[in-house]
Order: structure tokens, then sequence, then C-alpha cells
């Protein structure tokens, strides 16, 4: 018996007000057209990538296919994987949420006695709120991606799933190295930034106690899992540290080796246009001598797994391709979704978690299709955005004054004698009123743009005057 | 209620109708010698330097005036011996491996060991030099999965060029954390 | 074969010329179109808003005035689409877009006997609901033979020039809703648009939905940017240049 419900929490928490934050954003036009470009580069890469696979579309059908049937049979693979990875040697840990999970890291530290983490990039354990919990505790805990450790000297979020500083221009990473890595004030080098930042983690590397790593796929039948980098940071944590612990979503579970290549074949393609990230790891147990730890998290997964119109956005391989070409993401930026993971996924995923808090996320979308068009597990996104905005109005999460508007538009429009009265009242208006009225009647459209100039007759009554039949209705 | 139950509880409950698993792709037929020259192309797009020799040739193509040399390969030799502790080769100038295995549509290589310092060595090197025999090369990554056994070692990657990122601005930096050159050699 | 045409609530207030013009086009074409009154909307413009409870009574009156046709073209890629994907079986099946019917059931050669010319420099903007929904051109982001029924339109118009864009599909940004609820992102989407008509020296822009002409063309004569706007009917109709 399945309960195939929706179920929503309420949670009454602080409102993201996506449309705030891009008006904020978009008022640096310069900065918004810098931003617009360089995610625009990216999805340009993932299409000339997409081009040299004759298959491209039907791998993306196969990928779907996989992840439904896995998602399908969730409880049994991730049995199998359990089973397996212990045969592997690995301690395997469930945790129900984002409490128990950092409850279950910190515990394994504390037993080996570790004090310094590194990181690789894991947008689950930044779902989980880890970092602080554990810094709060008294752990050093260093993110390695390059990306992410910008972001984390600079106590930011990450602006994007895959380029967590594609926000900051270089000047700005080079006075974020200055004040914290004593690079030369004024640097703005990238390659001059990289290698200091490289020879600072190094030293991070060799000291480190213990490394976390996020998941790209856990593989049910082998009891191993994968992990894609360019920059080697990952390997680095998972061959020196002598605890390495690897927290995943249950919904990255995949049932067999043979299905990896599909994924891996979709994934580099659709993030940043390389045919394969540089590293591509397979871990199937510990390194001789190390711990080897895998949390398996919940944290609303199998909440979202229960809402029919929903679950497939569970299919996500976190290639951040919908970002990349959502014309809404690359003109506001990641910050102003509030979420974890911004842009259309996280418009789709985010909402389940508090309808309330992120409500305004669904509708930060002209519903254009592109990010449907270039997800590689093809997500519906804009039809889940759609459902979600029902929900949304339905929960009574609507602003009041759209929400009259829009219930007093839809009588409107279902009386065609009302909407014709409305209809030739406008344009008299329009033809008649000062353009100041005008646009004040007109609210945010006038703002920015002209009404329409008012024709005198609508089509209907030109079509009465010189067409109609008698006894049409 | 354990963690677990509650979870696959949870899941059990929640789960939608099954859906099937769909047909295994069969792996494409591949033109060997068109294939070598595909995986050089590739390889050398992902910032990796791709030598061709003979068996015979290898040791000419390895820079030998490099430091500190730890060698996997029989016949290049090390000047460094392998340590009990990774973190020793920190300071690894060059490593030289082999791959079992070349992916012609992406020029990555399959490198699997269960040895500590060889999976350190890969990453903490400086420059790392990869031999491969032309002959293990194959079209695509659906092939390359039906020729290896992830399981079989604890560590296994596909190593596709040096290290890199693009984190600052786009700008891509050849040399991340990683090793900051790669060069495969691609022997007859 | 009962043909219908359905006139957007937009286009039938605000735009009437480009509905007659559809009307002059498809009589031209041998299509004896019935128009019937008792419908004005599809119910899209709620129903993206988050209303499609509220909107499902337009919805009934639109399937109720127009199940007893063999055809309905819209003239709007997103209002067909809205009827395509949310109304009953047999008028989804019927409903087609305006283009679409012309290119796939009259044929472009008949379009092409119409004798339409039109001598300028024309930017193309194919509504993203008819782009995606409908098909009618392979989407940038496919990986497939490239198609554009719009383009095969404007190609068997004597004189046209289409200019390439440099981000052929990108989304104008009116979004119903959207353009009042989030303007500033809508403003500067539309804005990035006419930027890229005007680097590639078009006169002129030709769209299949006039809703995102009442959203570009507000913002072009807002900045008093000189770029005439125009909905394909208009062209094939020959009344472009005389408005």
């Amino acid at each position: 018996m399945t309960q195939r419900s929706l179920e929503l929490p309420v949670l009454h928490s602080r409102r993201v007000d996506h449309a705030a934050a891009a008006a904020t954003f978009t008022r640096d036009v310069p900065r918004t057209d810098w931003h617009d470009d360089a995610l625009w580069f990216v999805r340009e890469k993932r299409d000339r990538a997409a081009a040299t696979v004759a298959d491209w579309e039907a791998l993306r059908q196969q990928a779907s296919s996989i992840k439904e049937h896995a998602l399908s049979h969730l409880d049994e693979y991730l049995e199998q994987f359990e089973a397996q990875a212990v045969r592997n040697g690995m301690h395997v840990h469930w945790a129900r949420d984002a409490d128990e999970h950092n409850r279950i890291v910190h515990d394994v530290l504390e037993q080996a006695g570790a004090r310094r983490m590194v990181k690789s990039k894991s947008m689950l354990t930044e779902e989980c709120g880890l970092n602080p919990y554990l810094q709060s505790r008294g752990i050093e805990v260093i993110d390695t991606d390059l990306g992410e450790r910008i972001v984390q000297l600079r106590e930011e979020g990450p602006s994007h799933i895959v380029m967590p500083a594609i926000h900051l221009k270089r000047e700005e990473v080079g006075d974020t190295f200055h004040e914290h890595l004593g690079t030369p004030a004024g640097l703005a080098d990238p390659i001059a930034l990289t290698r200091a930042a490289r020879e600072h983690l190094r030293a991070k590397f060799l000291a480190a106690d213990a490394t976390l790593t996020g998941m790209n796929f856990a593989i049910a039948e082998t009891g191993g899992f994968v992990v894609c980098t360019n920059e080697g940071n990952a390997d680095l944590g998972m061959s020196l540290a002598p605890v390495h612990i690897a927290s995943v979503g249950i919904e990255k579970v995949i049932p067999r080796a043979e299905d990896l290549p599909v994924f891996l074949r979709l994934l580099a393609r659709s993030a940043t246009g390389q045919a394969l990230t540089v590293y591509t790891t397979h871990v199937h147990g510990p390194r001789e001598g190390q711990a080897l730890h895998v949390i398996l998290v919940d944290n609303g997964r199998s909440r979202q797994l229960a809402r029919e119109e929903f679950w497939t956005s569970l299919k996500c391989i976190r290639c951040g391709a919908c970002m990349n070409t959502c014309p809404v993401y690359r003109r506001s930026g990641g910050h102003s979704y509030g979420s974890t993971v911004p842009g259309p996924i996280g418009s789709v995923l985010t909402p389940g978690l508090d309808l309330e808090r992120y409500a305004s996320l669904p509708f930060a979308s002209t519903l254009c299709g592109s990010c449907t068009a270039v997800c590689p597990v093809k997500i519906d996104l804009d039809a889940q955005l759609y459902r979600w905005r029902q929900r949304v109005t339905q929960a009574g999460l609507s602003s009041t004054t759209k929400s009259v508007a829009s219930k007093a538009g839809a009588q409107l429009l279902t009386r065609p004698r009302l909407f014709r009265l409305a209809g030739a009242f406008a344009r008299f208006g329009l033809r008649r009123m000062p353009s100041r009225v005008i646009r004040l009647a007109a609210g945010p459209w006038a703002k920015t743009r002209d009404l329409p100039s008012a024709p005198s007759e609508s089509f209907r009554s030109w079509y009465r005057h010189n067409r109609s039949a008698a006894g049409e209705s | 209620m354990s963690a677990r139950d509650a979870i696959l509880g949870a899941v059990r409950a929640a789960r939608p109708p099954a859906v099937v698993a769909p047909a295994t792709r069969p792996a494409a037929a591949s033109d060997q010698s068109l294939l070598i020259d595909c995986f050089a192309v590739a390889a050398t797009a992902a910032g990796a330097v791709v030598t061709r020799c003979a068996a015979n040739d290898i040791a000419i193509h390895v820079p030998t005036s490099a430091p500190r040399v730890l060698s996997a390969v029989p016949g290049i030799p090390s000047t460094v011996a392998i340590p009990d502790d990774p973190r020793a080769l920190a300071d690894l100038t060059l490593f030289v491996c082999q791959a079992a295995l070349g992916v012609a549509e992406n020029g990555g290589v399959w490198v699997a060991t269960n040895d500590a310092w060889y999976r350190a060595a890969l990453f903490l090197a400086e420059r790392v030099v990869i031999v491969l025999a032309e002959s293990t090369i194959v079209s695509d990554l659906h092939e390359a999965y039906t020729r290896i056994d992830i399981r079989a070692t604890s560590f296994g990657a596909f190593v596709a060029g040096p290290s890199k990122t693009a984190d600052i601005e786009q700008a891509l930096v050849i040399g991340a954390h990683g090793p900051n050159e790669l060069t495969l050699i691609v022997v007859a | 074969m009962r043909v219908a045409l359905f006139v957007p609530c937009y286009v039938d207030q605000f735009y009437p010329h480009v509905a007659i013009a559809a009307l002059a086009v498809l009589e031209r074409l041998g299509v004896s179109v019935e128009v019937p009154d008792g419908a004005a909307c599809c119910g899209q413009p709620p129903a993206n808003a988050g209303y499609a409870k509220q909107a499902q009574s337009t919805l009934d009156r639109f399937v109720d005035q127009y199940q007893r046709y063999d055809r309905v073209i819209v003239l709007s890629g997103s209002c067909a689409v809205h009827v395509k994907r949310h109304a009953g079986a047999r008028v989804a099946e019927c409903t087609t877009e305006f283009c679409c019917y012309l290119h796939d059931e009259i044929g472009v050669a008949r379009v092409a006997a119409l004798g339409a010319s039109f001598n300028k420099r024309v930017a193309v903007h194919i509504g993203c609901h008819g782009l995606r929904g409908l098909g009618l051109a392979k989407p940038s982001e496919l990986q497939a033979a490239p198609f554009d029924k719009v383009r095969v339109l404007l190609d068997a118009i004597r004189g046209v020039d289409v200019a390439e864009l440099s981000r052929v599909d990108e989304c104008c940004g009116f979004g119903g809703s959207f353009a009042v609820g989030e303007p500033d992102v809508s403003t500067k989407m539309g804005r990035d648009r006419l930027r890229d008509y005007r680097t590639h020296e078009a006169q002129a822009v030709v769209s299949t939905d006039m809703s995102c002409v009442m959203h570009l063309d507000g913002i072009a004569r807002r900045e008093q940017i000189g770029l005439p706007m125009y909905h394909i009917a208009e062209l094939i109709a020959g009344t472009a240049a005389s408005r």
C-alpha cells in the first residue's frame, strides 16, 4: 500500500522574496550583463558538447528511465547498497534529517579524535548546515573545492551548485585571498590566485584528520560510489585522511555499474561542456588503515517521493544545466533564491521543504521551458513549476493583491459580455486618460513599458460589423 | 525505531508505481585505427600531452631530470622509495603509472589500485605520466564499463587530463590541487 | 470540416488588426473560417498565475464553444499550448496554432502563392510556448535535425531578410504574471532581446505571439527605440507596411 499524498510542511519562517532580491541584483546593469554572459557561455559549451554525442536525446531518455526505475524501487536499492557497502568494509549510517546527519558526522569525528576536516563539494552538507554545526563544536572545516573555499572565506553561500563563485569577479577573489591568505594586494590573476590556493590547501590536505565528500552516484549492485571533480581535491582528501565520511541523499542510488556510463556521458557535458570531469573516482572500500563511513540522508526526500506531481524532481544529478540556461537565474543570481539549490531545480525541490518560505520561487520563471529541454534526466521542470504555483495559491500563500486580481480576472475571462465591457472600458481609458494616470493604474507594468495603443474597436466588434452571419453565437 | 527502519518505511510507503528498467544499450562497434586518433584529440583537448611510441621506447618519453620520481612501471626506475605513509609523497615531482584502458570519446584512462601510495602519488605528484597500450583504447564509456570491474579495487578512476579549475571568473587554470601536467604514453 | 478561429482575449481587445489579418489570410487560402462569439479566453493567464482551479470555468466555456469544430486555429502559441495540455481530449486534439496550421495543413506553396512581400530585415521571435510546447521550430537546446516552420513561412514572403541573432530563442521575459510579479528581470530580458535585434540591424520584429509583442513593444516604445513589431499574419496578409 502506498501513500501517494501531498504533504506540505508549512513552517513559519521568513519568506524568500525572489523578486526583491532580483530587483537589487539587476540594478547593477553591467554586472548583470557580465553574470548573464558568463552563464550563457557555459550553456553554449554544453550545446557544443551535446552535439558531439550522436544519440544525446536517446541517452537523456535512458538516464530518465533508469532514474525513474531506481526511485520506484528505492527501498530495495538502498538495502542492496547498504549490504554491498558493508561487504566492502564501509560503515553505513542512516540519517532521517539534517540534525541527525550532522550528529553522526560529529560522532564519527569525535570517536576518531579528529579536529581538522577537509571537505569536497557536497550540496547535501550545505543543505544540512554541517559547517557551522561542526565549527561551533571546535572542528576546523575547510572546503577544498576552489570556488567553495572562496565563498567560505567570504562567509557567503555558493551561488551555483557547480560553479560556487560564478557571481564573483577576480578582483573580489583577489581581495579575499589578500585578506585571508596573504597574497599581494591587487593581485587578481586567476592563475596566480589558484597557485596560492593550491599551496594553502595542500597544507590542509596533509594535516587533515578526516575528510568528507559527497557522492555523485551510489551503486547498489557493487556497494561503491562515484565522486567527480576537476581539481582533484576530493581525491587528495580521500587518499590522505585516516577517516573518510561520504554523505549522500538517498535519491542518488542507481542500480548497476553498467548504468554509470549513461549518467557520466551526460553529467560533465551538461554541467560544463567537458566530455568528462578530470577525475571520475570510484570508491569500493576504505584505504588500508582508513575508516570509511557512509551516511544515507533522507531530509525530506521520502516526502518528495510521495508527491505524485513532483517525485521525478528526485532524478536530478546536480549538473546545474538548468541554472545556466535559465534567463531568470542568469539575471538574478543564485543567492536571490535563498535556497541551497537555486534555479529551476531548486524552485521545484525546495518548496516541498517549506512552502511558505519558498512560495515565491515557482514564480521566478516565465515557464519558457528551456530548463526542461537541457535537463539530462528529463525532469519536466516547467510543468512542475506550474504545479507548485497551484499549490502556493491553494495554500493561500499568494499576496492578497495578486490573489484578488487573479480571481477577479478569472471571473472576467469566463464571462464574455463582461469581458467585452471591461475591454471597451480599458480601451476607452487608454485613449482618453492622461499618461500619468494610466501609468499609475497599470502598476508595475507601466514602470518600464508603454501600454499597447488602444484601438477604437475590438476584433469581435469589427467581425460583427464586417463578417458575422446571422445565427452565430 | 531506528533511522534505517524509519527511512526505509517512509520510502516504501512513498514510492511511485514501479517503472521498468530500460533495456541495456549494446556497445557500439568501432574502428580501432580511428579510435587512437580520436583518443589523442580528446585527451589533448582535456589538457594532456599525448605521445605515441613503441614498447621499447617508453623510457625515452619519461622526463628523467625530475628530482623525485616514483614509478609503478617496470623499466622506469624510481628515485624515491614507497613510503608507509602516503603523506611522505607530498613533494613528489613525478609519478609514472599504467592505465588499463583509454576511452576515445573523452580522452580518459582507467587507473585502479588497492595501494594507498599509488593512489596518493597520482594526486600529489606535480607531474604524472600514464602509460597505456593502444590496443586497450575503446570507443566510449559504455564499452569501457564492459571491460573493467570497478569493484575489484578499493580505488579506480578515469583520469582525463591534468587537474584544472575555472572557478575564478571562468578562467581556465591548468593545475589546481592535483597534478599540473599529465602525459599519456600510448604504446603500440 | 468545420474550422474555427480563436482570437485570444488581448488580441481581440488590443491588436484587432492582427486578427483581421489572420482572418484575411485564411479566407484567401480558401479556408471557410467561423469565429464564434461565446468564449473570450482560454484561461491561460490565471492558470499560469496559479489559479488553474478558478480558471477552469473559463476553459470549460472554451471547450463548450469549440468542441463542435474539427479544427480550432488559435492565434497564439501560448494559448494553443494551454488548451492542448489542459482541455479534454477532443478539443486538445483539434486545436492548433496559426503558423502550425499554415505550415502543416495548408503548405508553404499555397502561402507563397498569396504573393506577399515585405522588404525588411526582420528579427524573428517565436514565443517559448509555441517553440518548445508546440514544436514550431527545433529549440536550440535539443540535439535533433533542425527545422523551423516559421522560417519556412517567412521564406515564402518576398523580400524578407531574416537576421541571425546572437541568442536564437531566448525568452522575451513576458511570462504572463511574471511581467508584473518580477518586473525587473522581465524588463531586463526584454531589453536584452531588443539589444540583440538592434545589434543585428533588424528593421522590424516578427512574432508568433502578440503577448510577447505587447511586452517587447511596450519597452521599445517607452525607450523610443523605433522598431516596429508584427505578427507574422500581418506580413502574409500584406497589411504590415501600411499600419
